[in-house]
């Protein structure tokens, strides 16, 4: 009656997509840059999120376009075929997205909270979750991500403020000492774990204030980046580049580490497990929200529900393709390089163009009928 | 078909009593009255609702009473031209009607020549009177409870609040009861569609009997699976006239001295009414603990079996061996130890509420120490095990709301099952699940999670009454419920002065 479930706010956006973009990027991002580019990871950080802003310049620029979604502006834009091919793109981004965060997820829970678990099981009490998180709109999962930000964020900062004193500053040497291959490498791996920020086109008709919806990504990214070169700079003094190119997931090894006052808890790696566990689930949440959405748009659906079955057993089973077949990982990074990335800015570039062409259309047009009359 | 009331006052009395054959209770009585005592009335009352006939200090003594002083054929006018002068008496067309009237306390007057009969009140039914409420003690502010007459509590909530904006909506629940049901809400306060939409719900149903409010609030919310109460619920008309004032609704039920307040949300339940009276800074810290323990009374037993059973790592040594040491010799799986625990626990519970008031505080003595302590040294559970479902009952306690609180009484052996079985998993699934929930959940168009969510709809002020309850200064808007423009609830004379 009151609260309108199909709107959120700009905090609730922000806080979602920080958790979003978060916890993968903190998770997986130290060990790729330390293994390709050393201390200068923190150079590529920041050349990632210069891809960022562009990227979000480029949304921010067809968001002004969009009057009612973004699948309309496609199609009134680019034509039906475009519009629906683009779809299917940003679909099966989504989903393998998902499918490859059930993945991680499950992995995490194997390794650090259940080794006896099954991979089924949990890959299953997860998806359901997540499409019981999914099934009510937006607004809930924001909800969920508004209320946990500071009940995950405050613990986080805590651990590596107590983890700064045990930083060798001698480990941030050599800098600017790798070659410009690795090191724009790592600059697109770190802007490929930033564009689940696409997303935010499609918001703009669940946004309360849409017009704002750039600088509440801008904001999202710039927190996550800044968070990222403190994890990055305090895994890189306390393990050096090469101990962090070997760990799997350094930043939660180093939870581990960290050494309270008082001395009551021992090892805090299993509690601080909690702030991926929810961070990963966010994203596992958005993927299976948006591929649910572009899904149901495509194929014209009224509800929820059918697109949302859909998209459960096809993440599920890339989930599972990845934990059966190792190649599969190596396939979806192929993926993400050479298909997601340079599509996401090709489609939002070339909407921009064919908008251009339709306005000039339509102003020599509008021109010529001027002087007829 | 209704049945007119006539002139004739023989037909209305066989239709009457035809009505209500077989009632013993209800007490009818045919009075002669005027000058000459040749012309009759008739009374009907049920038996206990009427001090006295012939008491001149009530309305029907004094009524009767100058109709033995008038002459007969003057008598139907009088009564006609005078109903308003008799206090608060009703005319009703039909006997079906008037029957009703009467059933809500009052005497029914029938008048030979009259076509109506009156319903006069006088005593009404026996209650309870005010008393001190049994829940939702307060250490400051008033002790005064709701009690089963809805008369009595809509007085109560209006001594708190003198204005004329008050307003008071009566509606009738159940067919074969007709439980009297009042809304009561500040006019210029609430928003704007909440009371056609609890109107609405009202209206959605009809059951034989409401006698209670618990029915109507059953009735009524749409999440009836939830765990979670969508009404608030409370025994005190301090704390109904806050919610009132902060544009909330009251609702109350005829023969029920709990009041539901709508719309609802997780902070609300957490709220008392001495966090207003008391200092902000102890009002902040015991609000803050009433959050910590709602949490831990779901959570807590479950956490102990997974860090226990699953992620040992996590405690120092020295707290690990002493564990174990206390568990050696107890048979049971940690699991099945906990949940014999609780549910010894839960019975204890149950039968301390059902027992009177001195042989409840008894089970209480009886089962806690005596029976605990056997089962510890018997070796059937371990004293660790009696430390963590006691901290977990006082925890529970410590929720102001019964209804609430038994939300996370039965969740926390959901948490037991998933947290043996998943360890630490299984909490942050269960946390997850219960978060997704609660953010799903609304009461009456409000999140139940507000105003931890959703806050920028009233600018981010809400947030100030919540796990602190920031100086009364602070609190200058009301919260999310009232209708916008209404919002200011404090305004400070230095402010004023500057305008």
């Amino acid at each position: 009656m009151f609260a309108d479930n199909w709107k959120i706010s700009l905090r609730q956006i922000r806080r979602l997509f920080i958790m979003d973009i978060f916890g993968m990027s903190s998770l997986m991002l130290p060990g790729i840059l330390s293994s390709m580019s050393g201390a200068d990871g923190i150079f590529c950080l920041i050349l990632g999120m210069a891809g960022g802003a562009l990227l979000l310049c480029l949304m921010g620029a067809n968001l002004r376009y969009i009057e009612k979604d973004f699948y309309s502006y496609m199609k009134e834009t680019a034509g039906q075929l475009l519009g629906d091919i683009f779809m299917v793109f940003y679909f099966l981004y989504f989903v393998t997205l998902c499918g490859y965060v059930l993945y991680e997820l499950t992995a995490l829970v194997l390794t650090w909270l259940l080794p006896d678990g099954s991979w089924l099981g949990i890959s299953l009490i997860l998806l359901l979750l997540g499409m019981y998180g999914s099934a009510r709109g937006i607004e809930g999962r924001a909800r969920v991500y508004e209320i946990i930000f500071w009940f995950l964020g405050i613990p986080l900062l805590i651990m590596l403020a107590l983890a700064v004193s045990d930083v060798k500053t001698a480990y941030f040497t050599p800098l600017v000492a790798s070659d410009l291959a690795s090191f724009s490498q790592g600059s697109l791996a770190v802007l490929i774990f930033l564009l689940p920020l696409t997303a935010l086109m499609f918001l703009k008709p669940f946004c309360r204030k849409p017009e704002k919806l750039v600088s509440c990504g801008k904001m999202a990214m710039v927190v996550v980046i800044i968070l990222n070169i403190v994890i990055y700079l305090i895994l890189l003094g306390v393990f050096g580049r090469n101990t962090m190119g070997i760990l799997s997931r350094p930043v939660i090894t180093l939870m581990g580490m960290v050494n309270l006052p008082g001395g009551f808890f021992t090892r805090q790696d299993v509690l601080m497990t909690a702030v991926w566990f929810f961070a990963l689930f966010a994203l596992l949440n958005t993927g299976i929200f948006q591929g649910t959405l572009v899904l149901k748009e495509l194929c014209q659906m009224t509800r929820n529900r059918f697109s949302l079955w859909v998209v459960a057993v096809i993440v599920l089973l890339i989930g599972k393709g990845f934990f059966e077949y190792s190649f599969l990982t190596e396939v979806f990074e192929i993926y993400q390089i050479w298909v997601a990335l340079p599509g996401m800015f090709l489609i939002l570039l070339l909407l921009l163009f064919l908008h251009w062409m339709k306005a000039e259309r339509k102003i020599q047009k509008g021109g010529t009928g001027g002087c007829g009359n | 078909m209704s049945i007119q009331i006539t002139s004739d006052l023989q037909e209305n009395i066989r239709n009457f009593e035809e009505l209500f054959s077989d009632c013993e209770d209800i007490k009818k009585r045919k009075i002669k009255v005027g000058q000459h005592l040749s012309q009759e009335c008739y009374i009907a009352y049920i038996e206990v609702t009427l001090s006295s006939v012939d008491f001149k200090d009530s309305a029907v003594g004094k009524l009767l009473g100058k109709l033995r002083t008038m002459p007969e054929q003057e008598l139907a006018a009088y009564v006609k031209n005078n109903i308003e002068d008799i206090s608060d008496s009703q005319p009703f067309p039909t006997i079906e009607e008037a029957a009703e009237g009467m059933l809500t306390g009052d005497v029914l007057f029938f008048l030979d020549g009259y076509n109506k009969a009156l319903k006069i009140p006088d005593k009404g039914y026996p209650g309870r009177g005010v008393y001190e409420t049994e829940s939702e003690k307060v250490i400051r502010g008033s002790n005064e409870g709701f009690s089963e007459s809805i008369k009595l509590n809509t007085a109560l909530i209006r001594k708190r609040l003198r204005s004329p904006h008050v307003k008071v909506k009566e509606s009738f629940a159940g067919r074969r009861t007709n439980t009297n049901v009042d809304l009561v809400y500040l006019k210029d306060l609430i928003h704007p569609g909440m009371l056609e939409e609890i109107e609405k719900r009202l209206g959605e149903f009809e059951i034989d009997g409401t006698l209670d409010s618990g029915i109507i609030e059953q009735l009524t919310e749409r999440r009836k699976y939830s765990p979670f109460p969508q009404f608030q619920t409370t025994q005190r008309p301090d704390r109904a006239a806050m919610a009132i004032l902060e544009g909330r609704i009251v609702l109350l039920s005829d023969n029920s001295p709990v009041a539901l307040i709508l719309p609802a949300t997780y902070n609300t339940f957490i709220q008392t009414s001495d966090d207003y009276y008391s200092r902000w800074e102890i009002a902040s810290f015991t609000r803050a603990l009433r959050y910590l323990a709602s949490f831990l009374a779901m959570v807590f037993p479950g956490l102990y079996l997974a860090i226990t059973n699953f992620h040992t790592q996590i405690l120092p040594t020295d707290l690990l061996l002493s564990l174990a040491a206390a568990r050696q010799g107890v048979p049971f799986p940690a699991m099945v130890e906990v949940v014999l625990m609780e549910i010894a626990f839960e019975l204890l519970r149950e039968a301390g509420v059902r027992l009177p008031g001195a042989n409840g505080n008894t089970i209480g003595i009886v089962g806690g120490l005596i029976i605990g302590q056997a089962a510890v040294d018997a070796n059937i559970v371990s004293p660790i095990v009696v430390i963590v479902v006691a901290l977990t009952a006082l925890c529970s306690f410590a929720v102001p709301n019964e209804e609430f609180a038994t939300a996370f009484r039965i969740l926390k052996f959901v948490f037991i099952f998933l947290c043996g079985s998943l360890g630490f998993f299984g909490f942050l699934t269960g946390l997850l699940a219960v978060l997704i929930h609660l953010s799903h959940l609304e009461s009456f168009g409000i999140p139940y999670l507000a105003p931890f969510v959703g806050a920028d709809l009233n600018g981010y002020q809400d947030e100030r009454d919540t796990f602190l309850r920031l100086p009364l200064n602070y609190l200058k808007k009301r919260p999310v419920y009232t209708r916008e423009g209404a919002r200011t609830r404090l305004r400070l004379n230095k402010e004023k002065e500057k305008k």
